[in-house]
């Protein structure tokens, strides 16, 4: 039996406009058009992340020869700057995945955009890889390919580790950053026209946010994290095996996988800084993105600057507590030698500047936080260099002691790498939303609901 | 066969309603969130997303090849590096652990797409632009005798709006 059919039509209405909630209006309008101010620092991005492509053609044809490498110092700029990258790319991870296991509500507003800059940061380190190694098409020889001479890769060398671990680290980042991007790019589709509407409607994977969608969704984010948290905290491990498990003095100590690991997420915080609080400025987030954030992050950045101090200090006492000649030299040499420029920028940048968040009106204060996190950004790069650096310069035999500097390539494609990863960090903010607006709608449907019973 | 979608605002009016749908005895039910809310989404499928297996499968085979791969590859030509076992589980173990880790994303990431069934390119025409602004939505399927009973139950649970779609 049917109803009347005047009953089904008299239901079927035209669907009114949708009226859109304040959330995607707020953050779908940081994609829309872009300001002259856009165009230019995305041009400077862009030139030098070509001037570094030159340079580095350059450096294909010329050879490893027009890097600053010198006899005993055959790790350089780029090998600093690898390990550089690598550490800023530790935040995102460990904002979405490990704050996410601890229910740390504050991580919302800042995840996405520190998972976009983890992606950008592993892509930018991984090609310092190639660019150290010199002869780029043989680069391939780290894989264990089959190959006609039967020979297979040495699994027990760190640099192998290493592959594994940036290349690991590498695809879970993008998995977890596209995994969080589908239910916003939904929102997106169904808001675009044109040529955004045809690729977000890809990329979006037919996404309804139905029952099934959300439920597999969540599970997949709560894998994802329970994954990436020893994922994040083994990566930096990895890369500092690469010098731990060496003989060289300074080097060969197993203090490295923590003070890496602190001095990592220590860095990413900084970069996360430096990148949001323009972001928020210019955008004007700051109904979303909040002092409070930036001050959660503060905390994070004082408590790791306190784990690398605490790094410092027991290595420089170690290495006089061992009795090792060669390590009591290296150490004395870091801070009074011819680095000592780089040693003491890393120490005052590092540990000392970072104190002055002790103060809460510094913690809350922006444009401090914007030049701290500049100051931690330089801190950190020296850091590495000192590491590197003052670790080969000066090993066991004074006889094969020398100095290195760095020359005019390396230093380009260092400037290169920045404009790299500006490049992409610039494209990401106008094709996808920064903040993410599910997760954000999320806390504004509860506290809707909350209000609603309130009113009752 | 008819279909009706109500349009609710709050969570927990969508989890009520699915949930006297459910005591009625209507089986095909559809929510559509902007977010995640679990009393929603346990409402519709009160069991626990399958997606986990495939974390688990993912794992298990990223485990065992990192430690098969080595040990073969190290065995399969021998090279003596530093007088060191040919099957040295400690290095190898941090290779196992990699791929235990990559193994298990990307079969995660695959299983959120065979479970949540997603790069399928047709859009139910039930759903609305609004589910994606700040609107709730339930889709129910019945029996063209059932559409007044139904209209008045989403109604009763503060449906803002109902509609009949074509099925």
């Amino acid at each position: 039996m049917t109803p009347p059919t005047d009953t089904i039509a008299g239901m079927i209405r035209p669907v009114p406009t949708p009226p859109d909630s304040q959330t995607n209006r707020d953050l779908l309008a940081v994609m829309k058009g872009a300001s002259a101010g856009y165009w230019f620092l995305l041009g400077l991005a862009l030139f030098f992340m070509h001037l570094a492509g030159g340079i580095w053609i350059f450096q294909v044809y010329k050879g490893l020869g027009i890097a600053g490498y010198a006899h005993p110092i055959f790790w350089g700029v780029y090998v600093v700057t690898f390990v550089f990258w690598v550490g800023i790319a530790h935040a995102g991870t460990l904002i979405s995945a490990i704050l996410f296991l601890f229910r740390a509500k504050w991580r919302n507003a800042i995840n996405r955009g520190a998972e976009a800059m983890t992606v950008f940061a592993v892509l930018t380190a991984a090609q310092f890889l190639g660019i150290h190694v010199g002869r780029i098409w043989k680069s391939y020889f780290i894989l264990p390919y089959p190959n006609q001479r039967g020979l297979w890769v040495n699994f027990k060398s760190p640099l192998l580790w290493d592959t594994f671990a940036i290349s690991t680290y590498a695809t879970i980042s993008i998995l977890f950053l596209f995994v969080g991007l589908i239910p916003d790019i939904a929102i997106a589709r169904d808001r675009a026209k044109g040529w955004k509407k045809v690729l977000y409607t890809v990329l979006a994977l037919g996404w309804v946010g139905n029952s099934n969608q959300w439920k597999a969704h969540n599970r997949a984010v709560l894998h994802l994290s329970g994954l990436a948290t020893p994922l994040v905290l083994s990566v930096h491990s990895v890369v500092s095996w690469d010098f731990a498990m060496s003989l060289v003095p300074g080097w060969h100590t197993t203090i490295f996988a923590p003070y890496f690991v602190a001095g990592a997420i220590f860095s990413g915080f900084a970069m996360v800084l430096t990148l949001m609080i323009p972001v928020r400025r210019i955008f004007g987030l700051e109904a979303y993105i909040t002092d409070y954030h930036f001050e959660n992050m503060s905390r994070f950045i004082l408590l790791t600057s306190i784990v690398c101090g605490y790094a410092y200090i027991s290595e420089y006492f170690i290495s006089w507590y061992s009795g090792v000649e060669a390590e009591q030299t290296s150490f004395w040499l870091r801070a009074f030698g011819p680095y000592w420029i780089s040693t003491w920028v890393m120490i005052i940048f590092n540990t000392i500047l970072p104190q002055l968040l002790w103060f809460k009106k510094l913690r809350v204060n922006v444009p401090f936080l914007f030049v701290l996190s500049v100051c931690i950004n330089i801190g950190m790069w020296f850091e590495r260099y000192v590491i590197i650096i003052t670790g080969l310069s000066r090993e066991y035999n004074p006889a094969t002691w020398g100095e290195y500097i760095p020359s005019w390539p390396e230093l380009g494609i260092l400037a290169g790498s920045f404009g790299f990863f500006c490049t992409f960090f610039l494209i990401f903010l106008k094709l996808f939303p920064v903040v993410a607006i599910a997760e954000m709608k999320e806390i504004a449907i509860h506290e809707k609901a909350h209000g609603a019973q309130g009113s009752h | 066969m008819a279909r009706l979608v109500g349009i609710f605002e709050l969570p927990a009016q969508v989890a009520a309603a699915v949930k006297q749908l459910r005591d009625r005895g209507y089986t095909d039910i559809e929510t559509y969130a902007p977010a995640p809310f679990p009393e929603v989404d346990d409402a519709v499928h009160p069991k626990p997303s399958k997606v986990r297996l495939m974390t688990l499968i993912g794992g298990l085979t990223g485990v065992i090849t990192g430690y098969a791969m080595t040990i073969w590859m190290a065995n399969n030509w021998q090279i003596m590096i530093g007088g060191k076992p040919f099957s040295s589980i400690p290095p190898y173990t941090i290779i196992a652990f990699e791929l235990t880790i990559l193994f298990g994303g990307i079969l995660t990431v695959l299983g959120l797409f065979i479970f949540g069934g997603l790069a399928k390119f047709k859009i139910d025409p039930a759903y609305d632009a609004r589910f994606s602004a700040e609107d709730f939505g339930v889709v129910v399927r019945c029996r063209d005798q059932d559409v007044a009973e139904i209209d008045a139950l989403l109604r009763d649970n503060d449906a803002t709006e109902v509609n009949l779609v074509e099925s």
